[in-house]
């Protein structure tokens, strides 16, 4: 055998296995299996090149593509010849091979009525046919999903990301990020057929973990919109620990039964209305009149106790003593 | 009505062509599409030939052997095993009563 016979014959197989690329990659090599030693058999058998011969990779391929189904009395070809999960079935054993098949018959032809009813609804001829209308949608979706997890892994957490794939906070970034992930989810998207069984799965496990990501993503969103009420008193509202308060004339009297307003002339509401007196007894109190409990005011005139009820002798020995200043 | 096409009618038929020329003597694949367009199926390709020997075997219905040869290289022969004999003359059958059907008909419509 001359090596470039050898040759020829290896390009040719290369070729025709190209030619069936978008085949299962099982099904194919199960196909190309003996091409390599018939082809050889061809070459010694007569005068003039391969493609002379037998017509180019492509014709060849195509007429192998089509070669002859069984007919008329004949067994049945192995039942899943063109089918992605021939090489998995081939696999397992044959009874868990028939229940697998029992369960498909049992499951498909439901599905496929609701794909059919759900389509007329639709305005479709079938649901599915909608469906793969919006796949370049979820290519865009999925670009979007897997820039944000980038982000998410690359920025180092110093301000929050938003809604942009942000590194660092940088719009220019989160931009150009989310163009090129968009784009190369496109290109996977209109390719994913013509790559091999493994990593097709492999970008059908990793899409289905995104729309996860995706979905917890979106609750999160959801969640943190509608909490924005109670974070801003919880965590953004410096007076949201206040409980009472307590209001200082200019000569550091207690004022009791203050009542504070905004701009608006709105009352302002701070701290909880109600206080425990000393023995410990709930007392509710008028609302937006300060101090709620004047008796735990933190300053307060040596020898003086001003009382819910502000008496006048109070006011009066506090008048007496101007200079005083808070004890505390 | 579309016009008998000799491909379209050969795909149904090629398994059993196949089988056919097997009948009286073992053979490789490149022979085997010899002797199918010496028979005057000058349509067939050697990729469908090829094919159908894989799927064949793969059926249960051939076997194979390799002959060594001392100029060329090793040739895969293949030959009809029992199975494969069973169905030859099961399918032969289902073909004769269908192509004398046919010929019936067309002979009625020519008398007629």
């Amino acid at each position: 055998m001359k090596p470039t016979a050898q040759d020829e014959i290896t390009a040719y197989v290369f070729a025709v296995r190209a030619a069936l690329g978008d085949l299962p990659e099982a099904v194919r090599e199960e196909m190309l299996q003996d091409l390599t030693e018939h082809l050889t058999e061809v070459m010694a058998d007569g005068e003039g090149s391969l493609v002379d011969r037998l017509g180019s990779p492509e014709v060849y391929a195509a007429e192998l593509r089509n070669s002859t189904p069984f007919v008329g009395g004949f067994p049945d070809p192995p039942p899943a010849r063109h089918k992605p999960f021939v090489g998995l079935r081939d696999q397992v054993t044959p009874s868990l091979s028939e229940n697998l098949q029992k369960v498909r018959e049992q499951i498909l032809p439901p599905l496929r009525v609701a794909d059919v009813r759900l389509g007329k609804v639709m305005g479709y001829e079938r649901a599915s046919d909608f469906f793969a209308l919006l796949r370049p949608a979820w290519w865009v979706l999925r670009g979007y999903l897997v820039a944000m997890i980038l982000a998410a892994a690359l920025d180092d957490g110093g301000q929050p990301i938003g809604l942009l794939p942000r590194i660092g906070g940088s719009d220019a970034v989160a931009l150009m990020l989310l163009a090129a992930a968009v784009l190369a989810s496109i290109w996977f998207g209109r390719r994913v057929t013509r790559l091999p069984r493994w990593p097709r799965f492999g970008l059908y496990a990793g899409s289905a973990v995104l729309a996860m990501v995706a979905l917890a993503g979106f609750f999160d969103a959801d969640s943190t919109k509608r909490d924005s009420y109670y974070s801003d008193v919880n965590y953004d509202n410096p007076y949201s620990s206040v409980e009472d308060v307590f209001v200082y004339d200019a000569e550091g009297r207690l004022v009791t039964g203050a009542r504070l307003f905004d701009q608006e002339g709105q009352p302002i509401h701070l701290g909880n209305a109600y206080c425990h007196d000393e023995q410990g007894t709930y007392v509710d109190a008028e609302s937006d009149v300060y101090p709620y409990c004047p008796s735990k005011a933190p300053f307060l005139m040596p020898g003086v106790r001003p009382s819910e009820s502000s008496e006048p002798s109070a006011s009066k020995s506090a008048r007496a003593k101007p200079s005083a200043t808070p004890s505390r | 009505m579309l016009p008998v096409d000799t491909t379209q009618l050969l795909k149904g038929v090629l398994d059993l062509a196949v089988l056919a020329v097997l009948r009286d003597e073992d053979g490789y694949g490149y022979d085997i599409l010899r002797r199918l367009r010496t028979s005057g199926l000058t349509e067939v390709g050697d990729a469908s030939v090829y094919g159908t020997l894989r799927r064949l075997f793969n059926a249960g219905l051939l076997s194979t052997y390799v002959v060594p040869s001392v100029e060329g290289p090793h040739r895969k022969y293949y030959a009809l095993n029992a199975a494969g004999r069973g169905e030859l003359q099961r399918s032969g059958k289902i073909w004769q009563d269908f192509a004398s059907t046919m010929d019936d008909l067309l002979r009625e419509r020519e008398t007629a």
